[in-house]
């Protein structure tokens, strides 16, 4: 059997926005690891294939080891074809069996399991005449998995996740370095200091209310205090920080300041003081020193998030952050308003005041207003230079997919930009 | 209407806070005019409010002086049909 994680354009792909305007859907990060690692391990999968939009799948392809828009694995096998979406530890098909195609209320596939015999019955033109076909020609049931609707129900699950995922990597004690003096508080059973770890002395570990994992190579600077459930990804420095329970810090991140319940993507930096609290933030972010964002309204009313620039939508929770997509930089005293949308690329430059919660992906966000500042290349040099000081190479291939995104995301930049033209001339 | 070179003084001078009878073609937005990179930012985004033009970014802030400038943007006015006063 072949697993074949389908991510391609759709209606609901937004809702993932900003980090899956980079990335497949499947790519973003939830507890230990990401949404498709938590599949493949779920079905027990030796053999993986991925369907992405067109525009990403050369830059994913230097990314992955799995085949990526190969019409070819589509013809040979015992096929499950799966949503990204999907929950995985409630995903409970036999992933062997006749035909099946699961839809959503809505009519989308959440999952195909798509018998070798039928293969020759599907178009293989492209995978959008395939996943039609496959609806058209094979059974149909309705599906009632439970799935993610929207990137901040990651942020919202992230704690229950972790201790699901430490859980299941069934592994606890102290294999790095712990100098002392330092405090343990909670069961040893619920901590796991990986080998090549180095803890500092005066760090506080607390798992008393959830599990602590530290990854292979992190550091752990003095006066940081953990709070489980948390995970701190490899070779990852926490800087003193005050780390609450929640946390999932991804590979080589730097962090410190005040951290509550957020995801953030690897090699990013928030090396100062300031809050970020049920943020979800990219890869290569930089945070400049006192950025702090708000997740908890003034009257505690539920936060409402505008993935579109345009219309709000109702979280269902009183607490949601920031959400901050790849390559931002921030400076130093930037404010996010609660449930801020961030696009990738964006250039921020505090005012001192919230910032709007909107703000499109490669705006120059300067003096209050959205800019075309000093344009894209701009961007790529600094993204570029940031990548070269962690030994990381900015490809053409990236450049060739960050260009698509600056297209598409064009329209809605082009009327930020406007408005900030009127409110330049009014000043 | 205001020729070119006008409108450029007028927009420039607005924008940096100086009287526009004092500023020449040879004035350099930075070294004699005192533009911060911000500023030069404000510039562009108003030369195209004034103008109805886009300009390429990197093209428009590579320009360094108030005649470089009157020369890039009425080629831009030509090349996007916007007729000017030259």
């Amino acid at each position: 059997m072949k697993l074949i994680l389908l991510d391609i354009t759709n209606d609901t792909r937004c809702n993932f926005y900003p980090l899956a305007l980079g990335r497949p859907i499947w790519e973003l990060r939830c507890g230990f690891n990401s949404l498709g690692d938590k599949l493949i391990a779920k079905i027990g999968a030796k053999d993986v294939a991925c369907f992405v939009p067109d525009y990403m799948a050369d830059s994913y392809r230097t990314k992955t080891k799995y085949p990526v828009n190969d019409l070819t694995v589509l013809q040979v096998n015992d096929l499950l074809i799966l949503n990204p979406c999907i929950k995985a530890e409630s995903f409970d098909v036999a992933v062997s069996g006749p035909s099946e195609v699961g839809l959503d209320e809505q009519g989308n596939v959440m999952y195909a399991r798509i018998a070798k015999d039928d293969t020759g019955k599907l178009s293989t033109d492209n995978i959008e005449a395939f996943i039609a076909d496959v609806k058209a020609k094979l059974p149909n049931v309705k599906s009632a998995l439970p799935r993610w609707q929207y990137i901040w129900d990651l942020i919202l699950n992230n704690a229950e996740q972790i201790s699901t995922d430490f859980s299941a990597a069934g592994q606890h004690g102290i294999e790095g370095t712990v100098e002392q003096p330092n405090a343990i508080r909670g069961s040893k059973k619920d901590i796991y200091i990986a080998p090549g770890v180095m803890v500092h002395p005066m760090v506080v570990i607390d798992a008393e209310h959830g599990p602590v994992y530290i990854d292979n190579d992190a550091e752990i600077h003095p006066f940081t205090r953990i709070e489980g459930p948390c995970y701190v990804g490899k070779q990852a420095i926490m800087l003193g920080a005050k780390c609450r329970e929640g946390n999932s810090i991804g590979p080589l991140c730097r962090i410190g300041g005040e951290v509550e319940e957020s995801i953030i993507h690897g090699h990013s930096n928030k090396y100062h003081d300031g809050f970020l609290g049920h943020a979800y933030v990219g890869e290569w972010v930089n945070l400049g020193a006192f950025t702090t964002n708000s997740d908890l309204k003034n009257d505690y009313s539920n936060v409402s998030v505008m993935m579109d620039g345009r219309h709000a939508i109702d979280t269902g929770s009183v607490k949601v952050g920031s959400l901050i997509g790849d390559h931002v930089k921030t400076s130093i005293g930037t404010l996010f308003n609660t449930g801020s949308y961030v696009g990738p690329m964006a250039l921020i430059m505090g005012t001192g005041k919230p910032l709007p919660k909107y703000i499109p992906a490669f705006a120059w966000f300067i003096e209050g207003i959205v800019t075309k500042g000093f344009g894209k290349r701009k961007l790529y040099e600094t993204a570029k230079m940031a990548m070269s000081r962690r030994k990381s190479q900015w490809t053409q291939t990236e450049q060739d997919m960050w260009d698509a995104v600056f297209e598409m995301t064009a329209p809605i930049r082009k009327q930020a930009v406007k408005k900030g033209r009127r409110a330049m001339l009014t000043r | 209407m205001a020729t070119v070179e006008e409108r450029v003084k007028e927009v420039t001078a607005q924008v940096l806070k100086l009287d526009s009878d004092q500023i020449k073609l040879d004035d350099s937005f930075t070294a004699d005019l005192g533009a911060e990179s911000v500023q030069s930012i404000e510039l562009v985004a108003m030369f195209e409010e004034e103008f109805g033009i886009e300009m390429d970014e990197d093209a428009a802030l590579s320009v360094e002086t108030v005649g470089k400038a009157v020369d890039f943007i009425t080629q831009v006015c030509a090349e996007q049909g916007v007729d000017v006063e030259e």
